[in-house]
C-alpha cells in the first residue's frame, strides 16, 4: 500500500484523525471553497491549510508533488486570465498585449481556488492510509444501506483492491520480464505500436486476475463470508473529541472565508 | 556456447534507503552440453542470478560474457534468442488464442519465414509432448499441460543454453518425471540447461555441476558429489543415506543419483 | 474421542462421512466422483492421494459446500454441507493450495480476523483468538504486515491461522505445501504436525512423504475410491502405486528396492536398516 504513492506514513495530530472526521472536512472545504468569492478568503484559507501541511508533518517536497498534475492547467487559467482580461486599469502594455489589475487578481484568484482543491485533496490522501479511508467511506455509506446502497459490499472490494494492487503490480512485471525474455520489446514504434506490444502482458495480467477472483470467492466462501449480514468488524473506527474539533475547526475557517 | 559471470555484483533499489545487495560477487561458468543445477534457500539469490544471464537484470559491478565478449555489447533480442530463460510458474504469461499461435511468439520475432516458425512450433510441442494441444486455448489446459507450453515457447527460439527457474513447482509428480527426462534430453542434444530448484532430490538426478548459492555469494560448486558430500546440510536424500554408512562402509563411494545409490548399497556385503 | 471446539459436538461420532458420493461437473462426459464412501473418525489423520483430475479437489469442495453431491450422503460434524453450508463452515476449515488467493485483507491481523468476522464474534473476543491463532502458528510480531511481503510459507501460515482462529473440529489441507519451496513447506508441517492430537485432518497431497504418519490413506482415481489403506499397506503395493501414478519419496523406494519394509521414512532409519541387516552398528557423526 505504500506503493500507492499519495499517502505519507508518519505520526502526527492530522494523520491521528478519524478519517471519517477527515473525508467529511475534505468535502465540505471543497464544496465550501466555491462560496468563497474574494480573493483574500482564499488567502486567508491557503494559510491555514499551509499551517495544516505543517502540523502534519510531510515534507513541502512530497506536497508539492502532489500539487504537480493540475500545474499545467492553472498555468493555461492564469495565462489566460492575465493577457485576456479587460478589467481595471492597463499595468503592462506590450504591443497587442495588455495586462489589466483586473486580470491578475481574477488570475491569482482561479489559480489560488484550484490549488486550495488540490491541496485538500492532497492532504486527505496524504495524511489517511488507504485502509482507513476505505473504512472511513463505509461508514460513512452504511446508513444509505436502509435504501438498498451496497455499501458493506464497497467497502469489501476496496479492501480486497488494495490487498491486491501490490501483487498484481509484481505479477505484471514478472509477465513483462517473461515477454521481454522471449523477445517481446515494449519500447519500440509509435504508440499504436506500444499499445500492441501490451498485448502480451494485459491479456494473461487479466486472465490472471480473473482466475485470482475465482479462487478468491471460493476461500472467501469457504470461510463463512455471505455477504454484510450478520458481520462484526475487526478493525475500529473510534471519534473522539478532537475529530469533533477538527470539523467544527474546518466549518469556522470557511466561515471566515466566506466573510472577507 | 561458452556463458560467464565474472564476479557479478547486484543491488536492488540501489541508492535509496529500500537497496538490498542480492549478488555479492558471484563466478561461474556454464559449459557447453551440460545440465547446471543452481541451488539455494530462499534470498540467496538463485532467481536474480539467472536474470543476469540474458541481461534481463545488468549487473551493478563486474560482468556477463558470452564467447568471451561482454553479453551487454550483444543485441539484446539476439541474447536472449540464444540464452532462453523460462520463468517459475511460466503458464501465468500464456496469451494467445492457441498454444501454436503462443507458441510461435518468440520465433516469430526472429526474422525467419512463415515455414520456418511453424516448423519450429511442430518440433518444440513435439520435443515437450504437446503436439496434440496445438489448436486448443492455452487457457483451457490443465496445469501440467500449460507448463509444457510455456516451456515450448521459449525452446522454439532455438536457444543454445535454456534456463528453468523451479520448472516442476507445483506439478504432480508423473508430470515432474516427464519434465526432468525432457532436461536429459536436451542435454543430449547440445542444449546447456541451467535448472534452479529447491528441490535438492530432483537436482540430484539431473544436474551434472551443481552451484549452491548462500546470501548472494557461491558457496560450493562442483560435481553433484563434491557438492553434496562435501556439505551435508545441502544433501539430497541419497547422499544422506550414502554418508551414515560410509563409515563403517567406505566402499560405497559417492553415488549421488537414484541407481548409482541403489546398485551401491545392493553391492554391500551382507545377510 | 472428544474434540476441543466451538459448537454442541458429541464425542464419538464421525467428523466426515461420506456414503456413495457421485459429482459430475455440468457438460462432462465421465463424473468427477462416483460413488465414494469413507469415513473420518475424530481425531484421525487421514491422507488423500491420486493423479491429477481423479477427484480430490471435487471432494474437498463437496465437503465444505462448495459443490452440490448429484447423489450420496455427506455429513460434517453431523451437518449437511448441501443444506447447511454455513454451519459447516464453523467446523470446517480448508487450506487451499495457492498461499496468494487465500489472503483477503491487506494486513495479516485483518486477514486472520476474517473468519471470526462473518461468524459475528463480538470484538473484544476476536482481538482474543486472532492473537492466540497468530500465535499457534509462530507470527507474533507479523500482525500490520502486508500480504506481499510475505514467503510462500508465512502466507500459508496466515491462512492457517486465519481458520485455526474460528475453532474448527476438521480441518482439511488441498495441496497445502505444493506451490512452496523447501523451506515454506517444512514451516507449514511443523506446525500442521502440531495440530494433530486437536483437529481431524484430511490432507490431499502429491507427496507421499507427507503422509508416511498418517493413520490411512484414500487413493482416488478417475473419480473411484480404488483404496482405503495404512500407509505401510499403500508404500508396498507397486502396483498399487504405479496405476495411480503415485511416487515413492526417496528413502521408502530404496528401501523397498533393498527388500526392506516401506516404513522407514528417514535417512537415518534407513541407514540403521542396513547397518543391522550387514551386522554392525551405526556410527554417530
Amino acid at each position: 500500500m505504500t506503493s500507492l504513492g499519495q499517502f505519507y506514513p508518519v505520526a502526527s495530530p492530522v494523520h491521528g484523525l478519524d478519517p471519517r472526521a477527515k473525508i467529511v472536512a475534505t468535502a465540505v472545504l471543497v464544496a465550501g471553497l466555491f462560496l468563497v468569492d474574494s480573493t483574500v478568503g482564499l488567502l486567508f484559507v491557503a494559510v491555514t491549510l499551509m499551517i495544516l501541511v505543517a502540523l502534519s508533518r510531510i515534507p513541502i517536497r512530497n506536497f508539492l508533488r502532489l500539487l504537480r498534475p493540475v500545474l499545467f492547467i492553472v498555468a493555461l487559467t492564469v495565462a489566460f486570465q492575465v493577457f485576456f482580461s479587460r478589467e481595471g486599469a492597463i499595468v503592462i502594455e506590450w504591443g497587442f498585449l495588455e495586462v489589466h489589475t483586473g486580470g491578475l487578481w481574477l488570475a491569482l484568484f482561479l489559480a489560488l481556488r484550484i490549488l486550495l482543491l488540490v491541496s485538500a485533496a492532497g492532504l486527505l490522501t496524504a495524511t489517511t492510509a488507504p485502509v482507513a479511508l476505505a473504512d472511513g467511506i463505509e461508514d460513512l455509506l452504511s446508513p444509505l444501506k436502509r435504501v438498498g446502497f451496497p455499501a458493506h459490499e464497497v467497502a469489501m472490494m476496496m479492501t480486497i483492491a488494495l490487498r491486491f494492487i501490490p501483487t498484481l503490480g509484481e505479477e505484471a512485471e514478472k509477465i513483462k520480464g517473461a515477454q521481454a525474455a522471449r523477445g517481446a520489446d515494449f519500447s519500440e514504434g509509435g504508440p499504436l505500436r506500444r499499445a500492441r506490444s501490451l498485448v502480451p502482458v494485459l491479456v494473461p495480467l487479466t486472465v490472471g486476475a480473473f482466475r485470482r477472483a475465482d479462487e478468491l470467492a471460493e476461500a472467501m466462501e469457504s470461510r463463512g463470508y455471505r455477504g454484510g449480514e450478520g458481520r462484526t468488524r475487526y478493525r475500529e473506527l473510534r471519534f473522539r473529541r478532537k475529530d469533533a474539533l477538527a470539523l467544527s475547526v474546518t466549518v469556522f475557517i470557511l466561515l471566515v472565508g466566506v466573510l472577507l | 556456447m561458452n556463458l560467464e559471470l565474472r564476479d557479478v555484483h547486484h543491488v536492488y533499489a540501489a541508492g535509496t534507503p529500500f537497496a538490498v545487495e542480492a549478488l555479492r560477487g558471484v563466478s561461474l561458468g556454464v559449459e557447453p552440453g551440460e545440465v547446471l543445477g543452481i541451488i539455494g534457500g530462499t534470498g540467496s539469490g538463485k532467481s536474480t542470478l539467472v536474470r543476469h544471464m540474458n541481461l534481463l537484470l545488468v549487473p551493478s559491478s563486474g560482468g556477463v560474457l558470452v564467447d568471451s565478449v561482454d553479453a551487454t555489447t550483444l543485441k539484446k533480442s539476439e541474447l536472449r534468442r540464444r540464452v532462453g530463460l523460462v520463468f517459475q510458474f511460466p503458464e501465468a504469461a500464456l496469451f494467445a488464442p492457441s498454444v501454436e499461435e503462443d507458441v510461435a511468439f518468440a520465433p516469430s520475432r526472429l526474422g525467419l519465414d512463415e515455414e520456418e516458425v511453424e516448423e519450429r512450433v511442430r518440433e518444440s510441442l513435439r520435443v515437450l509432448g504437446a503436439e496434440d494441444l496445438a489448436t486448443r486455448s492455452p487457457f483451457a489446459l490443465s496445469g501440467g499441460e500449460k507448463r509444457r507450453v510455456a516451456i515450448a515457447g521459449v525452446l522454439a527460439m532455438g536457444p543454445e543454453v535454456l534456463i528453468l527457474d523451479e520448472p516442476t513447482a507445483g506439478l504432480d509428480p508423473a508430470t515432474r518425471e516427464r519434465l526432468l527426462a525432457l532436461i536429459r534430453h536436451l542435454r543430449d542434444a547440445g542444449i546447456s540447461v541451467v535448472i534452479v530448484s529447491h528441490d535438492l532430490d530432483e537436482v540430484a538426478e539431473v544436474a551434472d555441476r551443481v552451484c549452491a548459492l548462500h546470501d548472494g555469494r557461491v558457496r560450493a560448486i562442483g560435481t553433484p558429489a563434491e557438492v553434496f558430500y562435501g556439505n551435508p546440510e545441502l544433501a539430497p536424500a541419497t547422499v544422506r543415506v550414502a554418508s551414515l554408512l560410509k563409515a563403517s562402509r567406505p566402499e560405497l563411494g559417492d553415488p549421488v543419483r537414484f541407481d548409482e545409490t541403489l546398485a551401491a548399497l545392493k553391492a554391500l556385503p551382507g545377510k | 474421542m472428544q474434540n476441543p471446539g466451538t459448537g454442541t459436538r458429541s464425542g464419538g461420532s464421525l467428523a466426515v462421512s461420506c456414503e456413495e458420493l457421485s459429482f459430475s461437473y455440468p457438460g462432462a462426459g465421465q463424473a468427477a466422483l462416483s460413488k465414494v464412501s469413507f469415513e473420518l473418525c475424530p481425531g484421525e489423520y487421514v491422507g488423500v492421494v491420486g493423479p491429477n483430475g481423479g477427484g480430490k479437489s471435487t471432494l474437498v469442495r463437496l465437503l465444505n459446500g462448495l459443490l452440490r453431491p448429484d447423489s450420496g450422503l455427506v455429513r460434517v460434524s453431523d451437518h449437511d454441507p448441501a443444506t447447511e453450508p454455513f454451519e459447516v463452515r464453523k467446523h470446517l476449515g480448508v487450506l487451499f493450495q495457492n498461499p496468494e488467493n487465500g489472503l483477503v485483507a491487506p494486513f495479516v491481523e485483518d486477514d486472520v480476523a476474517f473468519g471470526l468476522e462473518n461468524l459475528g464474534v463480538p470484538r473484544d473476543e476476536m482481538r482474543d483468538r486472532v492473537a492466540q491463532a497468530i500465535r499457534a502458528v509462530g507470527l507474533e510480531g507479523y500482525e500490520r504486515r502486508e500480504p506481499h511481503t510475505l514467503s510462500g510459507g508465512e502466507k500459508q501460515r496466515v491462512a492457517l491461522a486465519g481458520l485455526l482462529a474460528v475453532e474448527p473440529e476438521v480441518l482439511i489441507l488441498d495441496e497445502p505445501t505444493s506451490m512452496l519451496d523447501a523451506a515454506g513447506r517444512r514451516e507449514v508441517l511443523e506446525r500442521l504436525e502440531a495440530l494433530r492430537a486437536e483437529k481431524s485432518v484430511l490432507h490431499v497431497t502429491h507427496h507421499l512423504d507427507e503422509l508416511l504418519n498418517a493413520d490411512r490413506i484414500l487413493v482416488l482415481n478417475g473419480g473411484e475410491l480404488v483404496a482405503d489403506e495404512t500407509p505401510g499397506r499403500v508404500l508396498s503395493d507397486p502396483e498399487l502405486l504405479r496405476e495411480n501414478r503415485l511416487v515413492l519419496p526417496v528413502v521408502p523406494r530404496l528401501a523397498l528396492a533393498l527388500g526392506l519394509p516401506a516404513n522407514l521414512k528417514t535417512p537415518e532409519q534407513l541407514a540403521e536398516a542396513i547397518l543391522t541387516r550387514t551386522g554392525s552398528e551405526t556410527r554417530t557423526g
